[in-house]
């Protein structure tokens, strides 16, 4: 009963909101009469992006303080995506991400200590590839009152128990715990290759439109070690994880309808960051680009016409949302053709925000060559993700 | 055979009056009893909804001391995974001179909790959490307040006014939403002066284990509760309130049902004639009866359905009394509709047609055994009814017998004291006919002496027809003796209560901080306060008090932390325990004196421990004293200041009682003392004890409107049974007045006649009603209202209540009687005659 009332809530509350914060007044106008929820949206594209900062140029990173928050921006996430298997080959998918998002500019003038103008949510999901499946939660929380944040000295970032930290100071080894129902995760990551900036030294471009952009850094390979619990047995996992860090104040074009985002790590040591961010006329805005990273860290863009992908396969979800789930990677430049496959079809995110983000295998030439994970929006028919996932267009 | 049917309702048109009155009486019957009913039922449910709408979905609470808790133990259990919970800060506020409940939420945390806050719309929670001073409220309560979204108002908190808007406007059309304010926690924390503090962390969960793991996880001085049981305890603190109204529209009912029986053998006897002549011409004792029988009914079912309609809107007015009453004393509510329950209204009109038949089942039988013979005879029926008198005194004696038993079992039942009231009652008004008729023989050759031939047939004509007017006379003397019940009960009270501030209140003068209430944590005062009146010339002592809401394993109780001044003692009354030795022990020990309401609730003695959660975790008080208090039905607890600073971390203090040297002038020291506080940061009320006592007594007198209102309505409802009674009386002895006039009699003389009789049964129901009326108020005050709420009182015996009684039962019946008179003084004899 409260379940229900608390999806609700998140429905009407939080998704209107979401789509404000990452769709914002750029997003297409809505059909009248497409339900409550979109005419909330409507209601709230009023909003303009003023007061916020926002990502119009290149700019120094700093490490440790940007592993931190920026609460000027609109919105900022930490996203860790991974591959795990136990001693006995028992392979899993994992993704734990925080979105930070402000309601507003400037925090209210409260002596209050909850007083603020930060949400965040947080994702938690767990693939069990040949037994129990997908799971996915979510959380959401005021970031104040110690609830939810990010902070330094030392590293962390959480939400209520979830929790991304560093063990000791701001650097590696960073130890991520978090659960729910019944999957629980304790992992040790070790990062073993240091930050890459992605787009131009850092700003990736989401539209033609200036400061329609976001600043955004990966670190595309980290050791990972722990534990993982499922249906109350416990398994000793290792594997690879992949971070994304990226904030932004913009928006969605008026003609972008969503976007496939690809993150490979390959046997021979190299990574690939890839998405193409899809139009409604069903081409991909020539903005969308990638990132070739070599084993000892070194990486380059990869521009648009530098790569190809074909899908060649599609699951139907129990939503109604036809998803590809299998595609051809054609990289030019590198003169590499690999096969990306989910490892299971089934891993949408039927959350509040809806969306696919799943564990993949790569091949090439018939031959396992990798592994990865892949996130696809704006394939809802009902329009739950149409602009609304809050990772951006990398 | 219809015709014959059609034969009785001719009878009807002819005299409309029998069945418009009946058909009145039932209805004000009816209508006192749903009336009260739908008021209480109303604010009965609207006190549930509320409680429902604040605490939402929890299964649980963490409550902290007096000084809330502290917001940390919030964020540890999130941060600890007890993920369904949410805080909560609470408090009252005024809104155009409504008082409502401010509660402060978490939007993020509240989906599992409490379903209206989806009516939060996304732009409304942001601006909720964003603005600096956004609040909530429902769509029907912004309207109520005549507020728009968008708009800035003032609202009354802690005694300041702080500056709103309307932010957001929920939508949702819940009644339980009328009377609740929503802001963000943030905002919330500023306007009620809780930063850094929660008044509560609601929970769900869901078995022993997530019990066990929150429980682990707090600081000593917070408590884990159930909400089901925190909000029985409320309820259940106004359901004492609630029983005594109910009990008081019984009263009604009981008059009213008087009123149907008198009505309905009434219309049989009146019709006897009639009746016979039925019979004579075939038609059967059984269907005479049926009929009869099937014409109460009808008659009912218009009494009731006039009265269902008639009721709800005296429930509309009442209910604005009870819930004043509710808010003063237990828990802020808003009540805007009236809960026309069917259930209400079901039992409405079960009340009134079971009554009309139960009433109109004597009248039935009669009609259906009487002979055509004997039914044309009526001296017949007033010799039956004089063989009835010994077997009526027989049964009163033995009815009020087993009332006075019912009331000395030793028991704690509310219930069975009403049963035993209204057994005592009923027993009471059986014995009426048989002392009417000792009381007119006895006062005929009175009468006849003092007025003469015409007084001593007044005198007779009551005993001659004692069939009806014992009924009427028994129908006022328990409407009348209940107004003298409840008057002398009230006003006894009244006394005590008076008495008892006179005593408690040692102080010259109190220094409080503005926004003080009867509920809920009271402001605090500057601390320069105390040391700058110390100071004064004028000031010979000082105490300090401080109330504030502890818990128990028993509950929520109202704790009183007292600094006391040398004379502070002499303001307590004990009902056990020695004043000396108590205070001593209070300043000495662990120890604490309980207040009669709570002794009495939870059955504590003067020797028993008390065990309350403190800062330090539970511990366990001696209690060295009972007290007399009448400050609250809930009760208090009173500790010593000391003991309070070593168990509570709350330095605060809420008033101050000032003890002035007799020595100089009070008007120049209520100066110098107003001069003292005028420059501290904080305004502050200074106000002399006695306007306080005026207060607390206008607050008294507004608790017992509603009292007052009911005893009205029962008399009303006995007026127009008198009214329909004597008319009835009168009208049908038009022949006899006839035959009188034939012979002789002049108009005038007729007319004084009628008025001296109708002057006699008032009388008579007058001198009835008290001793009743004084067995009532011994019964309210020593059974009914100890029971109900504890408390001690001094009976009073006002001599005006009584004498009021006479007056109304004398008046009720001369106007009865006035019409009647008139009527028969100018009757032309001749028309009566005719008409055999």
């Amino acid at each position: 009963m409260s379940g229900r009332t608390g999806r609700e809530w998140i429905r009407r509350i939080l998704l209107p909101l979401l789509i404000l914060v990452v769709a914002g007044c750029e997003g297409p106008e809505p059909a009248p009469g497409e339900g409550e929820r979109l005419q909330v949206s409507r209601a709230l594209s009023g909003d303009d992006l003023s007061g916020y900062a926002r990502a119009v140029e290149p700019r120094s990173f700093r490490f440790p303080q940007d592993h931190g928050a920026h609460p000027d921006y609109r919105n900022e996430w930490w996203y860790v995506t991974g591959n795990l298997e136990d001693e006995t080959g028992r392979r899993f998918g994992y993704q734990l991400t925080f979105f930070r998002f402000a309601l507003a500019p400037e925090a209210p003038s409260s002596p209050s200590a909850w007083a603020t103008n930060q949400g965040w949510m947080a994702h938690l999901a767990v693939t069990d590839v040949a037994g129990a499946g997908h799971r996915a939660f979510e959380r959401f929380s005021r970031g104040a009152a110690g609830l939810a944040g990010a902070g330094l000295g030392p590293f962390r970032v959480w939400l209520d128990d979830w929790r991304l930290e560093a063990v000791a100071g701001n650097g590696f080894p960073w130890r991520l715990r978090a659960g729910a129902g019944a999957v629980a995760l304790d992992l040790r990551l070790d990062a073993l290759k240091p930050v890459v900036l992605q787009g131009e030294a850092g700003l990736s471009q989401k539209s033609g439109r200036p400061g329609n952009a976001s600043y955004y850094y990966s670190i595309t390979r980290m050791q990972t070690e722990g534990r993982l619990t499922l249906n109350d047995k416990e398994y000793r996992v290792s594997g690879l994880s992949w971070m994304d860090r990226e904030w932004s104040t913009s928006a969605l074009g008026k003609d972008q309808v969503g976007w496939d985002w690809f993150s490979l790590q390959l046997a021979d040591g190299h990574d690939v960051m890839l998405y193409r961010m899809r139009l409604e006329d069903g081409g991909v805005d020539p903005v969308s680009h990638g990132l070739w990273v070599d084993p000892r860290g070194g990486y380059r863009p990869i521009p648009r016409e530098g790569y190809r992908v074909r899908v060649l396969d599609t699951w139907t979800a129990p939503s109604g949302a036809v998803y590809p789930v299998a595609w051809r990677v054609h990289l030019l430049g590198q003169d590499r053709t690999l096969e990306v496959r989910a490892v299971r079809p089934d891993q949408e995110m039927d959350l509040t925000v809806r969306y696919w983000e799943g564990a993949v295998d790569v091949f090439e030439d018939g031959r396992p060559a990798g592994r990865g994970f892949v996130e696809l929006t704006g394939y809802d028919p009902q329009g739950r993700d149409v602009q609304t996932d809050a990772h951006g267009p990398s | 055979m219809s015709s014959l049917f059609l034969a009785l309702l001719r009878d009807h048109r002819r005299h409309p009056w029998n069945v418009l009155l009946s058909i009145l009486g039932v209805a004000l019957g009816v209508a006192v009893v749903v009336g009260v009913d739908l008021a209480n039922s109303s604010a009965s449910r609207a006190f549930e909804l509320s409680l429902d709408a604040v605490s939402g979905h929890a299964t649980h609470q963490v409550l902290g001391g007096p000084a809330g808790l502290d917001e940390a133990v919030y964020t540890r259990l999130r941060l600890a995974g007890v993920r369904d919970s949410a805080p909560v800060v609470e408090g009252h506020v005024q809104i155009r001179g409504e008082t409502l409940t401010l509660l402060g939420l978490d939007p993020f945390a509240e989906a599992p909790f409490r379903s209206y806050a989806a009516g939060l719309q996304g732009g409304g929670m942001t601006g909720l959490i964003t603005s600096d001073d956004g609040v909530a409220l429902s769509r029907r309560a912004a309207h109520r307040l005549g507020l728009e979204a968008g708009e800035d108002f003032t609202l009354e908190v802690l005694g300041e006014r702080q500056r709103v808007t309307l932010e957001t406007v929920l939508d949702h059309d819940d009644p339980a939403l009328d009377g609740i304010l929503v802001a963000d926690i943030a905002h919330a924390q500023g306007l009620l002066d809780r930063v850094g503090r929660l008044d509560r962390i609601d929970l769900i969960l869901k078995d022993r284990a997530a019990v066990q793991r929150v429980r682990a996880l707090l600081p000593p001085g917070a408590d884990l509760v159930r909400t089901e049981g925190r909000n029985e305890a409320t309820l259940q603190l106004a359901r004492a309130f609630q029983v005594n109204l109910a009990a008081m529209s019984l009263l009604a009912l009981l008059v009213g049902g008087f009123l149907v029986y008198n009505t309905m053998i009434f219309s049989v006897l009146r019709r006897r004639r009639l009746l016979a002549m039925l019979r004579m011409q075939g038609m059967t004792g059984g269907e005479l009866g049926r009929r009869v029988m099937a014409e109460a009914l009808v008659v009912g079912l218009v009494g009731t359905l006039l009265g269902l309609l008639a009721g709800t809107f005296i429930g509309r007015f009442l209910l604005q009394m009870v819930t004043r009453t509710i808010s003063d004393m237990y828990f802020v509510l808003s009540v805007t509709g009236l809960a026309l329950s069917p259930w209400v209204l079901l039992k409405g009109l079960a009340l009134g047609l079971g009554a009309t038949a139960v009433a109109a089942l004597g009248p039935a039988w009669e009609a259906a055994r009487v002979s055509p013979r004997d039914a044309l005879s009526r001296s017949h029926l007033e010799h039956r009814v004089g063989r009835l008198i010994p077997w009526l005194g027989l049964a009163g004696v033995g009815l009020m017998v087993l009332g006075l038993a019912l009331i000395l079992w030793p028991s704690r039942s509310l219930v069975l004291g009403f049963v035993a009231l209204f057994t005592l009652i009923l027993g009471y008004a059986l014995l009426v006919p048989p002392g009417l008729m000792a009381l007119s023989r006895g006062l005929a050759p009175v009468m006849g002496g003092v007025f003469g031939a015409m007084g001593r047939m007044a005198a007779r004509g009551v005993s001659a027809g004692l069939s009806r007017s014992a009924l009427a006379v028994a129908a006022l003397a328990v409407a009348v003796s209940a107004t003298i019940g409840v008057g002398v009960m009230v006003s006894s009270f009244r006394t005590t209560v008076d008495d008892w501030l006179g005593q408690t209140l040692q102080g010259d003068v109190y220094v409080s901080a503005p926004g003080r209430s009867s509920l809920g944590l009271n402001p605090l005062l500057p601390d320069a306060a105390r040391p700058r009146l110390q100071a004064l010339e004028a000031v010979q002592a000082v105490s300090t008090a401080r109330r504030v809401p502890v818990q128990s394993p028993r509950g929520t109780l109202e704790l009183m932390a007292v600094d006391p001044a040398p004379r502070t003692p002499e303001g307590y009354r004990f009902r056990s325990g020695e004043r000396r030795a108590a205070w001593e022990a209070l300043a000495r020990r662990d120890a604490v004196i309980v207040s009669e309401p709570l002794a009495w609730r939870l059955q504590l003695h003067t020797g028993d421990r008390l065990t309350l959660r403190t800062d330090r975790g539970l511990r366990d008080f001696e209690i060295v004293g009972v007290v007399q208090e009448y400050g609250s039905d809930r009760g208090l607890v009173t500790i010593h200041r000391d003991r309070y600073d070593r168990y509570w971390d709350d330095p605060g203090v809420a008033s101050l009682a000032l003890f002035l040297d007799p020595g100089i002038p009070r008007a120049r020291a209520l100066a110098d003392v107003r001069e003292a506080v005028a420059g501290l940061d904080d305004p502050v009320l200074v106000t002399p004890t006695g306007e306080i006592r005026e207060e607390a007594m206008a607050v008294f007198d507004r608790t017992f409107a509603i009292t007052h209102v009911l005893r009205l309505l029962t008399v009303g409802v006995a007026f127009v049974g008198v009214l329909s009674a004597l008319m009835a009386l009168q009208l049908e002895r038009a022949r006899e007045h006839a035959v009188l006039r034939a012979t002789g009699v002049t108009p005038r003389e007729l007319g004084a006649m009628v008025a001296l009789q109708s002057v006699l049964l008032g009388l008579a129901a007058g001198l009835f009603a008290i001793p009743l009326g004084l067995l009532m108020s011994d019964v309210l005050i020593d059974v009914i209202n100890r029971r109900s709420f504890g408390w001690s009182m001094a009976h009073s015996v006002p001599w005006g209540v009584l004498a009021d009684g006479l007056w109304l039962a004398v008046a009720a019946a001369l106007l009865a009687g006035a019409y009647p008179g008139y009527r028969m003084s100018r009757a032309r004899p001749a028309e009566h005659l005719r008409e055999e």
